[in-house]
């Protein structure tokens, strides 16, 4: 219940209009804080819904497989440039940002992380580094402003958080691969 | 069993939604940047020139209807721009050069719009314009005074111009046929000068014919 609220206050906090603002004002920001963060409000709201609708998940989601494939949906629709500059242009977008990060991307991730195993969450993992690696290089190397909001430096500041982004996926994916956790225990 | 339905089920909810979305979201696949959903907008909708007050390098005043029964060629830019402005100037220039003479001014008119009416006083344009070799009639540089006009004038083009930190302006490029009752019939690509001039030629040429 407790996560829940922090998770809430998250939501709310990320919506006041000087916050969202701010963040938005600066591309990388908007790509690689705000958005993961509304996420991350979801992932903590969710043992709050699936406590009140267990059937729901248990029926509608019983591999795990749906609510990622729903969450990786949502979360490459906003990597699209376009749907950045939308969301600053029109009201119904930044609504739409703010009702799909959390309730649609972050409850299903929340729901389906454990129900994948570990060889679903390292594909899960490994198909983000390989989208974040391709999405930093076409930000990094387009030869034009993709997003009509924001200026070619902030793009290219976007493109190198990406390209490090994946780059620690990748470690991540090394780290499962090589290292076994019970050895050190 | 009914769970194990209910999962296909939800699999490809998922599935058809995400199509959904992001067709809607790119236009169809065709437009995944907004630069590219505004041209396509553009070219549906044809907006009309709106009657907004324009002030040439000559610091004469008029509005678009100065170039009823003619073409209009334009494009939008601010004088002391470093660079996109400066390639979509040249360009107009090369643009400018490949047109059939009998036709400027007569059926053509170039115009070049400053969104940067603080600084891009006539005596601004006037140096501008000499140095992109136009004439000052059949190639005008022109700026909105007022400031309303003005935001009224690139909002129906699309036109989003934000300042930054070093005095710069971040804008997108392009180049307007206005049609001769001045509503907007094409926009060309500003980095494509020999297209845009063979689009104009034809539909001069297509005139003439008839």
């Amino acid at each position: 219940m407790d996560q829940a609220k922090i998770g809430a206050g998250l939501f709310v906090f990320l919506a006041l209009p000087p916050v969202a603002n701010f963040m938005e004002s600066v591309m990388v920001i908007h790509m690689h804080m705000q958005m993961p963060l509304l996420v991350v409000a979801g992932l903590l709201m969710a043992p709050f819904v699936q406590k009140r609708f267990p059937r729901i998940f248990e029926e509608w989601n019983p591999t795990g497989i749906p609510g990622i494939l729903l969450f990786a949906l949502i979360t490459c629709y906003w990597l699209l440039p376009r749907a950045m500059d939308e969301a600053l242009t029109y009201p119904g977008m930044e609504i739409f940002k703010f009702a799909s990060l959390p309730f649609l991307a972050g409850i299903p991730l929340c729901d389906s992380w454990r129900k994948l195993g570990g060889t679903g969450q390292k594909w899960v993992v490994g198909f983000f580094a390989a989208v974040f690696m391709g999405m930093g290089l076409l930000y990094i190397f387009a030869p034009v402003r993709l997003c009509n909001n924001y200026l070619k430096i902030d793009q290219l500041t976007l493109g190198w958080g990406f390209v490090l982004t994946s780059v620690g996926m990748l470690v991540y994916l090394l780290y499962r691969a090589l290292v076994n956790p019970a050895e050190y225990e | 069993m009914k769970t194990n339905r209910r999962h296909t089920l939800a699999i490809a909810a998922v599935l058809v939604a995400g199509l959904i979305l992001f067709g809607a979201g790119t236009d169809g696949f065709r437009a995944f940047t907004s630069e590219a959903a505004r041209v396509n907008r553009l070219m549906k909708e044809k907006p009309p020139f709106p009657e907004v007050v324009l002030e040439d390098s000559n610091g004469r005043t008029y509005t678009i209807s100065e170039f009823r029964n003619k073409y209009v060629l334009m494009s939008f830019m601010y004088t002391s721009c470093p660079d996109l402005c400066v390639i979509t100037e040249m360009n107009m220039a090369q643009i400018y050069a490949r047109m059939p003479e009998q036709d400027l001014g007569e059926n053509l008119v170039f115009l070049s719009i400053s969104f940067d009416p603080k600084r891009d006083d006539p005596a601004a344009l006037d140096r501008y314009r000499n140095h992109f070799g136009s004439d000052g009639e059949t190639w005008r540089m022109v700026r909105v005074p007022d400031r309303e006009e003005l935001d009224l004038l690139l909002k129906r083009f699309g036109v989003i111009v934000i300042p930054d930190r070093d005095g710069n302006f971040a804008h997108n490029s392009a180049f307007y046929l206005l049609d001769r009752n001045g509503r907007l019939l094409k926009v060309m690509d500003y980095d494509k000068p020999e297209e845009a001039a063979k689009v104009v030629t034809a539909i001069l040429e297509n005139d003439r014919g008839e």
